[in-house]
């Protein structure tokens, strides 16, 4: 078992000891989020800026069956992650072919067209207020509606989204991805379609966005128009770009410090978006690389210092 | 026979004709140079070659069988691999990956891509290997790009085309850059890959050109004038003048 | 019209910086709340809509000169990261300053009521913003053709390289091409402040329609930009006549029907 594995777990116990189950289900159900988006961002060197299209679009289909059908808790998730696939593969299928500025724009684009529907549609959506009243069933005698029972299945949902997560980008198609992102024209000439890879790669990271939009919705009970609005693309980027894209465990931290900090701040004022933003400008003029990379400088420094020391002594 | 042909090749951008009206057969199993002066239209001619540019009129026929406007991402799988002028690899990997994803591009089987670890495709891992060997470069697998020196990127460079196993090798000045105690490491690495693949060359160096090729073209101006022997080559009027008119004058 | 405006300063932004503008919808909405202000402030609604895109320009060039500048080598996503930012801190200080709820903008009594135009009857503001936006689309068109700076701007999307060889310092112009983006942004808010009236999430859905414009106009078509932003107005426009409600959805899906269409824009090159 690796030591990040290791850090994991105990997190995962620790956690709901030091915050309110919510806000500690809500980091895993963010780290699925940012999990998803990594796979485009760090491996593909696609940078998606409308990653709420498919968390939103799930989280609002889902949410709907489970109000108005009462529908069963892994049939949720199962349609949740469908609908995330679907809605990333029609985006996906538009954006694939464009690079740069050109793909971050459309990708925010196609999210605004998402989420003016979701603030047109009242009849379904509820609009600016939201879809509330989302119910989570009970399974097997479970009462999800518990909020520990309910910290232990997202906990365990992650466990698995990051054990698949794990499995992909160590084969071959995660290797693929990888060289795209280095090198499209070479990894095109030696015989790939980078076209349907970088599809492929936006349909799992949907899926992973779906998985996390129903959790959501069915932890907070409502889906408000925001899930679906482009600061939660945003807010995703970021938590990923702190944590470190470079690796699998990058946005998992990225989503404990995003969650951690924007909750406690939330509380303390109600325009806490500008110190958000002031967080955006700070760590991208001064520590770009992220948590991982600041650590691994710390790491390197420290290593340095204790050999020289060694020397000295 | 010839394993590769083309017929009328032209490519043209605006009034421009970068490649016009090319006839070239390739014979099965030689080393086959195309030497002109810079501006000649030779890389471009890789280009339409390999699918990444779209020729104006004309066709490519590999085996007799038509391939004119595969896509650029089909082509390697009909047994076409090239190498670039400018080193263009993939700089975050360790030289094994890079070998590895060109030969994984044609592994027999995609199955289980998005779940078995790529660890787990021995026959694509041995090729792998085989073309860093090939090239001198199997000690290093491990390391990554940025630590090799420039000549080691061109060997890997040349790797990366090997491990695509592929039926014919197209070489873009393989000795770009090269010092000339490299240049002669890469002139015997040719000649050891000489009869196991039919090679396309294109090279600016004499001295290589005459000591490797079994026939030799000449480009200028994106056309062929002239054909044959290395030794035919070197007595031909029109080539001199071509090479002294476009260097000296 | 004002759409055009829009789409035009971002594509002069993206064009010659090559930057994920995220910040360009808050600069229009500055430019509205700073006109709104001035114009109560000094009672001259006029010397307002000349102060108030000014306001926005000297902003633009403060975002340039403190911080964009030390992104050009960073990678979009932390430019993205950086502007996305400034859209947050633009818009919390909107709400800060000029409190969370909307109000409205009177225009000037001179331009208030509406002219009969034989078929139709139409508001004289509209119809004035219809006018400015359209000479100030045609000047900046004008500046870019006609002029010494603007034909460096044109060379600036087209080839950077080249731009540095005449000797002409990249980063003034990088500079200079944010400010006039921004003078756009906020010259299009300040016209639009007494139409729709002030909101702190104007920028927002300015933002997503001068990326689509942009996106339609094909990137670093100057242009296109222009006829892009004429066509996605008059779409509107159209549905909001029969369906008001589709109105917002429009301008995207027009978007999305056009990009399967011709993936590179109506205009695109690249």
């Amino acid at each position: 078992m690796s030591r990040a594995l290791i850090a994991i777990l105990a997190a995962i116990v620790v956690l709901p000891l030091v915050v309110r189950p919510a806000i500690a289900s809500e980091i895993w159900i963010f780290a699925i989020f940012g999990l998803g988006l990594n796979l485009l961002l760090g491996y593909t060197g696609l940078l998606s800026f409308g990653q709420s299209t498919f968390f939103g679009s799930a989280a609002y289909v889902a949410g709907w069956l489970l109000k108005h059908y009462a529908i069963n808790v892994f049939l949720a998730l199962g349609i949740g992650v469908a609908v995330g696939a679907a809605s990333a593969a029609l985006v996906g299928y538009l954006c694939v072919q464009r690079s740069g500025l050109y793909f971050i724009m459309l990708t925010f684009a196609l999210n605004q067209l998402f989420y003016f529907i979701a603030y047109q549609w009242t009849g379904v959506t509820g609009g600016e207020d939201g879809m509330p009243g989302i119910p989570r069933p009970d399974f097997l005698g479970i009462d999800f509606g518990e909020p520990l029972p309910y910290y232990a299945f997202v906990s365990a949902l992650f466990l698995l989204s990051l054990w698949i997560m794990k499995r992909i980008v160590e084969s071959p198609l995660g290797k693929i991805l990888q060289a795209i992102r280095e090198n499209e024209v070479r990894a095109e000439a030696l015989g790939y379609d980078t076209a349907r890879f970088k599809l492929a790669a936006f349909v799992i990271g949907g899926a992973f966005s779906g998985l996390a939009g129903v959790l959501y919705a069915m932890l907070f009970g409502i889906v408000p128009l925001e899930a679906i609005g482009f600061v939660t693309s945003g807010n995703v980027v970021f938590a990923t770009l702190i944590g470190g894209s470079g690796s699998l465990y990058g946005p998992v931290i990225g989503s404990f410090v995003f969650i951690w900090l924007s909750e406690s701040v939330s509380t303390l004022w109600a325009r806490w978006p500008l110190l958000l933003g002031v967080a955006f400008v700070i760590v991208v003029l001064f520590f770009r690389g992220g948590v991982v990379e600041a650590w691994a400088r710390f790491s390197a420094w420290r290593e340095r210092k204790w050999r020289s020391s060694r020397q000295t002594g | 026979m010839a394993i590769l042909e083309t017929d009328r090749l032209t490519k043209s951008f605006g009034a421009l004709a970068a490649v016009s009206g090319v006839s070239l057969a390739i014979e099965a199993g030689t080393l086959h140079s195309i030497i002109g002066p810079n501006g000649a239209g030779k890389t471009t001619f890789f280009n339409l070659l390999t699918g990444a540019l779209a020729p104006t009129s004309g066709t490519i026929a590999l085996d007799g069988r038509d391939i004119t406007g595969t896509p650029a991402h089909r082509v390697p799988h009909l047994g076409l691999a090239r190498s670039f002028q400018r080193t263009n690899v993939f700089p975050a990997f360790s030289l094994f990956d890079n070998v590895w994803v060109a030969a994984f591009a044609r592994a027999p089987s995609r199955k289980g891509i998005a779940w078995r670890s790529a660890d787990r495709y021995p026959e694509a891992r041995e090729r792998a290997l085989a073309a860093l060997a090939d090239v001198g470069l199997a000690g290093k697998a491990d390391r990554p790009v940025r630590e090799i020196s420039h000549g080691e990127q061109r060997q890997l460079e040349l790797a990366i085309a090997l491990a695509a196993s592929p039926r014919v090798l197209l070489l873009d000045e393989p000795a770009a850059g090269l010092a000339p105690e490299e240049t002669k490491k890469l002139v015997a690495l040719m000649r050891g890959l000489k009869g196991r693949y039919t090679i396309v060359l294109i090279e600016h160096k004499m001295d290589i050109i005459m000591s490797v090729s079994d026939r030799v073209s000449v480009m200028h101006f994106g056309s062929l004038i002239a054909e044959g022997t290395p030794a035919e080559i070197q007595k031909n009027a029109e080539v001199r003048r071509a090479y002294l008119g476009g260097v000296a004058a | 019209m004002l759409y055009a405006l829009m789409g035009l300063g971002l594509a002069l932004i993206t064009g010659v910086l090559n930057i994920p503008n995220f910040a360009h919808g808050a600069l229009f909405a500055v430019g509205a709340y700073l006109l709104a202000s001035t114009a109560n402030l000094i009672g001259n609604f006029w010397l307002a809509l000349v102060v108030a895109p000014l306001g926005a320009a000297l902003l633009g060039l403060a975002i340039e000169y403190l911080g964009i500048r030390r992104l050009y080598a960073a990678g979009h996503d932390y430019q993205l990261l950086f502007t996305f930012g400034l859209a947050l801190i633009l818009s919390e200080a909107i709400i800060l300053v000029w409190g969370p709820v909307g109000y409205s903008h009177l225009p000037p009594p001179v331009l208030r009521g509406g002219v009969d135009l034989g078929f139709t009857f139409y508001p004289k503001y509209r119809l004035f913003v219809m006018v400015a936006a359209g000479l100030l689309v045609l000047a900046t068109w004008l500046f870019l053709e006609k002029t010494r700076y603007g034909a460096i701007m044109r060379a600036g999307i087209e080839n950077k390289e080249m731009v540095s060889l005449l000797g002409i310092d990249i980063h003034k112009l990088f500079t200079a091409a944010f400010a006039l983006g921004a003078y756009l942004a906020g010259i299009a808010g300040a016209l639009t402040a007494p139409i729709r009236g002030l909101s702190p999430g104007m920028g927002v859905d300015m933002l997503g329609i001068a990326f689509v414009v942009v996106a339609l106009g094909g990137l670093g078509n100057l242009l296109g930009a222009i006829a892009a932003g004429l066509l996605i107005g008059v779409a509107q426009a159209v549905v909001a006549a029969h369906w008001t409600e589709a109105s917002s959805v429009v301008i995207y899906a027009v978007m999305a029907a056009v990009l399967l269409v011709r993936p590179q824009g109506l205009f695109g090159i690249r």
